[in-house]
């Protein structure tokens, strides 16, 4: 016998009854809103084969919860959402017409560092477009997202937007080695203004691709962010990427949603991004809750060509988020007891018969299983909060 | 309310002494107590003295908004955070350092043995910079002792004025990094608390500046 029965693998933990009545109702609000909006739920196998996270190189392998099957294959523990949906639309529905609306809510695996109210075990709630590419379809993900993170009670909410050609368009346009592009890339993700000026005066840029550089890692705004970067850049794939974060903003407006939201051009994201990018973020946990993009190649890397967006919300770290704002989710009590006494002969039946009655109605309810006297009964009751105590000491004849 | 880790020692007095001259009234934080907490209610600062390695740790979590810490912690932690001033001070370089007679020669030895506190860094030089195989033996002082007496061929470790390497016969071989303080903001509180972050770093930026005018013309 180990040591370990005790305990749970660390990254794994119980969910209380308060947490969890409060987790499974904002599941089930999600599950709404996403149907309401015209997106069917799919469930995905909790394990696949791990060639669907590694032949893509999306996926860090040490992140990837690994075994074997009886023949020796790698298999893998559901890691996320997105490659399983892809998998999905590019094989089973690979005749379905598009667009592609799917959604899920499921529990993910990772290895990866806990902390700060990450788990290696979390659930996500997410949707996927599939076959539709422009602004519309970006700014229709970002506003479910927006209306996500609201149905589960996240107020503070601020959504950063990012567009990956944007940078790639401006880098391919500057024409400089790839050591040196990916120095750019790093330091623009950490904001890391003093490593982005040496490296671009190393190179030889001019002031002005310098100044460029330093906008994408520190511009916060909206309109004005699109507008300061329009004159500056001159390469095509650049000037779409601006016109479509122009775009989703004019629609995000349309939704009423522009208050939650602002560009960030400093959000560069993977490789596996090829478009819009976004995180949300709310106070009290270090990490965003929610993030998304356009990913384009994804689809294509199981067989049928299809454009895509979509986004998650990380359900267990957004509740974590709420109980840290002040949420304190408790377990519904019950509202009824109902006791009987043995030695009269009648006297359980009559106790059933009126506990099915109320749980029909939608009341909760208890039926005693420990025997209590009346006044046991209501000293439980009353130690409980239960608020209604009922014995049944005579036999009460049904008409 | 902002929260400000600092790394306990040196650094933390340098930082206070920045963010006074930045306009930031410190007091709380140089209050001489073993509070582990240093509260500013007026000006919705709080001061946490943590050991420098888990300063990183403290800001990417979100424990703490802010912090103050060298390079070569954070390149040691590896975590994700955005690194946004350069302050300048604590400055050193990490290196690689050996038997003096190996200067120049430090390719011909294969399969190193490498001592040092920093095994991260050590791994990322010799493995993704240099592209070869090394034995790294962790150490957690005194690590100038390893070569001395044949734990190991060389050491990765910070050079300040390399006063002790050359005491004892030791040099350093190769560059690994320039190291100085810097300060690193968690990536959410960058969002949420902008209007207090950003200010603060602009201050700290401007001061940064004329510490280093007042160096060059020194």
């Amino acid at each position: 016998m180990g040591n370990n029965r005790f305990y749970t693998p660390d990254g794994f933990s119980d969910v209380l009854p308060g947490i969890c009545e409060f987790k499974k109702e904002a599941e089930g609000k999600l599950r709404t809103l996403f149907g309401l909006n015209g997106y069917s739920e799919i469930e995905t196998p909790g394990i696949e084969y791990t060639d669907i996270y590694m032949d893509n190189e999306y996926v860090p392998a040490q992140n990837l919860y690994k075994l074997c099957d009886q023949k020796g294959r790698l298999i893998t523990i559901r890691y996320d959402g997105t490659i399983p949906a892809s998998r999905f639309a590019a094989t089973i529905y690979k005749d379905e017409e598009p667009p592609l609306r799917l959604c899920y809510i499921e529990n993910m695996y990772r290895y990866e560092q806990v902390g700060g109210g990450k788990q290696s075990e979390f659930t996500q709630a997410g949707v996927e477009l599939m076959g539709s590419s422009g602004s519309a379809a970006d700014a229709e993900v970002i506003a479910l997202a927006i209306e996500s993170a609201l149905e589960i009670g996240i107020k503070d909410l601020q959504i950063s937007i990012g567009q990956t050609k944007l940078f790639s368009g401006f880098m391919e346009g500057l024409k400089i080695d790839k050591e040196s592009s990916d120095k750019i890339r790093n330091a623009i993700n950490q904001k890391d203004v003093v490593t982005l000026e040496k490296t671009a005066s190393d190179i030889g840029l001019s002031e002005e691709d310098k100044e460029t550089l330093l906008m994408f890692s520190e511009s916060q705004g909206t309109y004005d962010v699109i507008e300061a970067m329009r004159g500056r850049i001159k390469n095509d794939t650049a000037v779409a990427a601006l016109d479509n974060l122009k775009e989703i903003l004019d629609i995000l407006d349309d939704y009423g949603y522009l208050k939650y939201v602002s560009i960030d051009l400093g959000l560069l994201g993977s490789d596996y991004y090829t478009g819009v990018i976004f995180k949300g973020f709310t106070y009290e946990v270090g990490f965003p809750i929610l993030g998304g993009g356009r990913y384009d190649n994804v689809v294509g890397t199981f067989g049928r060509d299809m454009e895509a967006v979509g986004f998650s919300l990380g359900l267990s770290l957004a509740i974590i988020a709420l109980m840290r704002q002040g949420m304190e989710p408790e377990a519904s009590k019950p509202e009824v007891i109902i006791g009987y006494d043995i030695d009269i002969e009648g006297s359980r039946k009559a106790a059933i018969a009126l506990k099915q009655q109320m749980v029909a109605e939608g009341t909760r309810v208890i039926l005693d299983t420990q025997g209590y006297t009346q006044e046991a009964l209501e000293k439980y009751a009353d130690d409980n909060g239960i608020e209604t105590c009922i014995f049944i000491d005579e036999t009460k004849e049904e008409a | 309310m902002l929260t400000i880790a600092l790394s306990k020692g040196r650094l933390a007095e340098q930082a206070i002494e920045l963010l006074e001259k930045a306009g930031y009234d410190c007091t709380a934080a140089k209050e001489k107590s073993r509070k582990l907490i240093l509260e500013d209610e007026k000006q919705g600062l709080r001061f946490i003295l943590a050991k420098p390695a888990d300063v990183p740790t403290y800001v990417e979590y979100g424990a703490a908004d802010i912090g103050v810490v060298g390079k070569d912690t954070l390149l040691e932690e590896g975590r994700q955070l955005y690194e946004v001033i350069d302050l300048g001070f604590g400055k050193c370089r990490m290196c690689v350092c050996g038997p003096k007679e190996l200067k120049g020669k430090l390719d011909t030895i294969p399969n190193k043995r490498v001592s040092t506190k920093y095994p991260n860094i050590t791994r990322a030089y010799f493995e993704d910079y240099k592209r070869e195989s090394v034995e790294i033996i962790k150490l957690h002082g005194s690590i100038e002792l390893a070569p001395l007496i044949g734990l190991s061929d060389v050491i990765v470790d910070i050079v300040e004025t390399g006063r002790t390497l050359f005491e004892n016969g030791l040099d350093v071989l190769e560059t690994v990094a320039e190291i100085s303080a810097r300060v690193v903001v968690n990536k959410v509180s960058m969002k949420m608390k902008a209007s207090e972050i950003k200010p603060m770093i602009e201050a700290l930026k401007k001061q940064v500046e004329i510490m280093n005018e007042e160096k060059k013309e020194a």
